[in-house]
């Protein structure tokens, strides 16, 4: 009996480094496992270790002559001590991880390499530079970074003197990246939670318009209307002296914008986006309307009864944002669906209505309330998807939706090469209460550690076992069987990680 | 200009504590002590130490006590001396709150507002020397020192203008204040240079002019008649060339308020930098750009207790940092930080210590916060240098308190036990061997 344990227990043990071993070759293009503090390569055995890649070649040669090809190269990369980091290296690369590109679908186990401050390459298989810096994210999920829109007190100060402002140790800065923000917009500012530094910060200003149409106030619509009646006037004006003067035709003086609101100028040209606040059927209904008469760019705050008009808010290109749990009480005297419901996110998404999400307060709450600040924005998230939202597009709401409705859709909101290198690195699915952020990067540069700042370290910490490890932990579980099979007479008992066979022998007794 | 200071203070000084029926000259006084903190290397132990005309002439175990001398044995009391403990930033000496702004022509002399016992109360804590500041944000003036001696009325300071304060403590209005003021100061130095091009070419025509005068008139001279039509010439340019430029080139006038700043840019003057957070660190970094700024550190946190996030790079400039003697917590954590003990592990080698708060309750409880950040890391040596020595080093006054040896000033405070003991209090307080303070004496007179 005691041979028999020792043989599986033996046989476990091939079997890990076999499949270590076979993981490593597999993914080729992955470095070997994270930089330990302890030197590995002289500790161990050098001829063993041979004779087993060896082995498991032969069988990786059977199956694919590419892959083995590949392992060769990586051998001879590992040779050139690959685990040499030089922490000025422009590049960065994070492996092994799930990555949600947003646009380009799921890639498991893929590497997302950074240089400098962009995303230079994703996928699979791709040669990570020599000195590179690393981060082993193993069994772990890469998102995008999160946007705020329309956040506040996370960022200091506003508008161009932004960087005058920015304190860049903030701890609502912290905060927000243990949130898995990478970007927010305060004001009319969009800034980026660049930590420990004044560079890279500002992004750009949102530039829109506020536009007040509510049914409370029939006076403003009015001139709202008039004043953009007169708008397009002008621009119709404008056009047809264009064409007349194309044309060689006798013109006049150019038609003067004087006297009109050029921010309502900048509307109708579509080079500025229309902001509006309303959450009541009525008001929504009536901004369609006024945006049917006048298309533009705009984004509607609110939307509580948006899923009533899905529909047309999709016809007239508006985008939304909203809060999922925010509350709101069918109104009894209207002839039509109102009121709140969980399914607004779900139904406006089928109805092709892009929308960002932001909880029911703008700002980083330490003060309790877990879960309805922006130091949890997945979670209200989370309770779009629990409406029916597909979990996609819940990302896609935090990431690239928020992006277009800020206007900077080509810089940031997915991993692509190209792009800004914001991404967060999280130890599970984003929208499980379980996760948090491990890693947030901005700007190419990590600038949150969960196990570094001094907020959560202590729950759940990182453990991150070396292959040396686990082989310890094996070797010492064997020398305690061993000790413990030696006691001859001790009843076998079951297995911790076999319930099948503890409940078996209950109902036996039974 | 130190010793010339102290050359002007001295004979309103001596006069009061000199006894009338012995010489001052050559008047040794000796002294034994159990513990002698030189606070240069280790202390000292059962120590004699012979002080002549205000200077250490003679210290250590095997000293020859002359025949007149007055010997003082306190041996076996457990009294310890070490030099007067320093103040960078003693603000409770000033009421007269102006703000901040630009204001960088006032002098922090200029608007004490003394209590009636300010000086007893310093020497009360074992302290000699002060710096007061300026109050107020931006560049509110200019700092000076007191020395806390028996003065009566308003003090003579003993440095009047000596760092100019340029505080940009978290607020972006300030530090737009101090770029509009170095640009202020650029365009203040060009244009007077510009004036001084306009001098010196002026000066050399004129000069120039004169020579071909002087030249034309001794050919005039030789020749004889035709001396005439030559100076007739002359006084047709007479209006341009003669009108003498002045002999020295005298500056435009400059903004009084621009003027430090202009001193400060020629590195003829130090600031004193105010920074309230780490992000502070980083907008001084982004306001000083290239430009090479003499300047010292001083860090007193607000709420955001982050210094420790810049200590590296504060530390690698090299400069004297001066920091407020407390552990802090990392908000909303339990997580300390000794930002004393983090500066110097960091590299900063000249580490200033000060009261957590400048008033005097603050300055009270001095000694007792040390001792708390001592006890959490800080190293003692360093500790005290840091409250003596640093701080007067800081403010150019590193050999009026320096570390107790032979050819130093009898400058120190005997205390009754050890002065990180927060029990421990002053007994006397020493300047150039001379008693400033004596709470015995001080205490009968109280009862009085």
């Amino acid at each position: 009996m005691k041979n028999r344990t020792r043989f599986f227990l033996m046989a476990a043990v091939v079997w890990t480094l076999q499949i270590s071993l076979a993981a490593a070759s597999f993914a080729p293009q992955d470095p070997p496992p994270a930089p330990d503090p302890v030197p590995e390569v002289e500790d161990e055995p050098p001829v063993q270790e041979e004779e087993v890649v060896e082995e498991v070649e032969q069988v990786e040669q059977a199956e694919d002559a590419e892959d083995a090809e590949e392992a060769e190269e990586a051998e001879e990369a590992e040779e050139e001590d690959p685990n040499a980091v030089d922490p000025n290296s422009p590049y960065l690369a994070i492996y092994g991880a799930d990555i949600h590109t947003v646009t380009d679908g799921l890639i498991r186990r893929g590497i997302v390499l950074c240089k400098n401050d962009r995303i230079l390459k994703v996928g699979k298989k791709i040669r990570i530079p020599d000195g590179a810096r690393r981060i082993d994210a193993t069994g772990m999920q890469v998102y995008p970074g999160l946007m705020g829109v329309d956040t506040s007190g996370i960022v200091r100060g506003r508008g161009s003197s932004m960087r005058d402002d920015f304190d860049p140790f903030a701890l609502n800065l912290d905060l927000g990246l243990a949130g898995g923000l990478t970007l927010v917009q305060s004001g009319n500012a969009m800034a980026k939670l660049a930590r420990g530094t004044l560079d890279g910060v500002m992004v750009g200003e949102t530039g829109w318009v506020n536009l007040g149409y509510s049914s409370t106030s029939p006076g403003g619509r009015r001139q709202l209307r008039e004043s953009m009646r007169k708008v397009r006037d002008y621009l119709r004006e404008v056009r047809n002296w264009n064409i007349d003067k194309s044309m060689g035709e006798e013109v006049g003086e150019e038609p003067s914008s004087k006297g009109l609101n050029s921010g309502h100028l900048a509307l109708l040209e579509g080079k500025a986006m229309a902001r509006f606040n309303a959450n009541s059927l009525k008001d929504l209904l009536s901004i369609c309307d006024f945006l049917e008469e006048y298309p533009m760019q705009a984004v509607i705050f609110g939307g509580q009864e948006a899923w009533a008009c899905a529909g047309r808010l999709g016809r007239v290109g508006a985008h939304l944002v909203i809060t999922p749990r925010a509350k709101a009480w069918a109104d009894q005297t209207l002839n039509a669906p109102s009121g709140w419901t969980i399914e607004n996110a779900k139904i406006l998404w089928e109805h092709g209505v892009p929308f960002s999400i932001l909880p029911q307060q703008r700002w980083i709450s330490t003060g309790g309330l877990a879960g309805r600040d922006m130091l949890t924005l997945p979670m209200e998230a989370a309770f779009a998807i629990r409406g029916g939202l597909p979990q996609d597009a819940a990302l896609r709401a935090l990431t690239l939706d928020a992006a277009e409705i800020l206007g900077i859709e080509d810089r940031v909101g997915s991993i692509e090469p190209g792009k800004d290198a914001d991404l967060i690195i999280c130890d599970g699915d984003l929208f499980h209460y379980r996760t948090f952020v491990q890693w947030s990067v901005v700007n190419g540069k990590m600038v949150y550690d969960k196990e570094v700042a001094p907020y959560f370290a202590h729950i759940r910490p990182r453990q991150v076992a070396s292959f040396e490890e686990v082989m310890e932990e094996i070797e010492r579980a064997l020398d305690e069987t061993e000790e413990a099979v030696e006691l001859e007479d001790v009843p076998e008992a079951p297995a911790i990680d076999a319930p099948e066979q503890a409940a078996v022998e209950v109902s036996d007794r039974e | 200009m130190m010793i010339a200071s102290m050359l002007l203070l001295m004979p309103t000084a001596l006069p009061v504590a000199q006894e009338p029926t012995r010489d001052p000259v050559g008047r040794a006084t000796v002294y034994r002590f159990d513990t002698v903190e030189t606070l240069d290397g280790e202390a000292l132990r059962n120590v004699t130490m012979l002080v002549r005309d205000g200077i250490i002439e003679r210290m250590g175990q095997a000293v020859v006590v002359p025949e007149n001398a007055e010997v003082y044995d306190y041996r076996g009391t457990g009294k310890v001396v070490m030099p007067p403990i320093t103040l960078t930033h003693a603000d409770f000496l000033h009421s007269d709150r102006r703000g901040g702004g630009r204001n960088a022509r006032f002098l922090a002399a200029d608007s004490l507002w003394l209590a009636e016992d300010w000086a007893s109360d310093l020497l009360e804590e074992g302290i000699l020397m002060v710096g007061i500041d300026p109050p107020g944000s931006g560049m509110p003036g200019r700092t000076s020192v007191l020395l806390a001696d028996d003065q009566v009325g308003v003090p003579e300071p003993l440095v009047a203008d000596l760092h100019l304060k340029v505080d940009v403590k978290g607020s972006s209005s300030s530090k737009r204040l101090v770029r509009d003021g170095l640009k202020a100061a650029d365009k203040a130095i060009k244009s007077e240079e510009k004036a001084k091009a306009d001098w010196e070419k002026a000066r050399a025509d004129w000069e120039a002019a004169q020579k071909k005068k002087a030249e034309e008139a001794e050919a005039a001279k030789k020749k004889g008649e035709g001396g005439k039509p030559s100076a007739a010439q002359n006084g047709d340019g007479k209006g341009k060339d003669d009108k003498e430029p002045p002999k020295e080139f005298a500056p435009p006038k400059m903004d009084p308020n621009i003027e430090p700043l202009v001193d400060w840019v020629r590195k003829e003057r130090v600031a004193q930098i105010w920074l309230g957070s780490a992000a502070d660190w980083l907008h001084w970094q982004d306001l000083v750009g290239d430009r090479d700024l003499p300047h010292q550190i001083i860090l007193r946190h607000g709420t955001s207790q982050n210094f420790h996030e810049v200590v590296d790079q504060i530390a690698a400039t090299g400069l004297c940092v001066d920091v407020v003697t407390s552990i802090s917590y990392l908000p909303y954590t339990r997580t300390r930080v000794n930002l004393p003990a983090e500066l110097i592990a960091a590299g900063v080698e000249k580490l200033v210590l000060s009261p957590r708060s400048s008033n005097l309750s603050g300055v009270q409880g001095f000694r007792l916060s040390v001792a708390q950040v001592v006890a959490a890391g800080l190293d003692r040596a360093t500790a005290l240098r840091a409250m003596t020595l640093e701080p007067a080093a800081s403010m150019g006054q590193e050999e009026l308190i320096a570390p107790l040896a032979v050819g130093a000033p009898a400058t120190f405070v005997i205390w009754s036990g050890d002065p990180l003991d927060p029990m421990t209090e002053a007994m006397q307080v020493l300047s150039e061997g001379e008693v400033l303070y004596d709470r015995v004496k001080a205490e009968k007179e109280e009862q009085r």
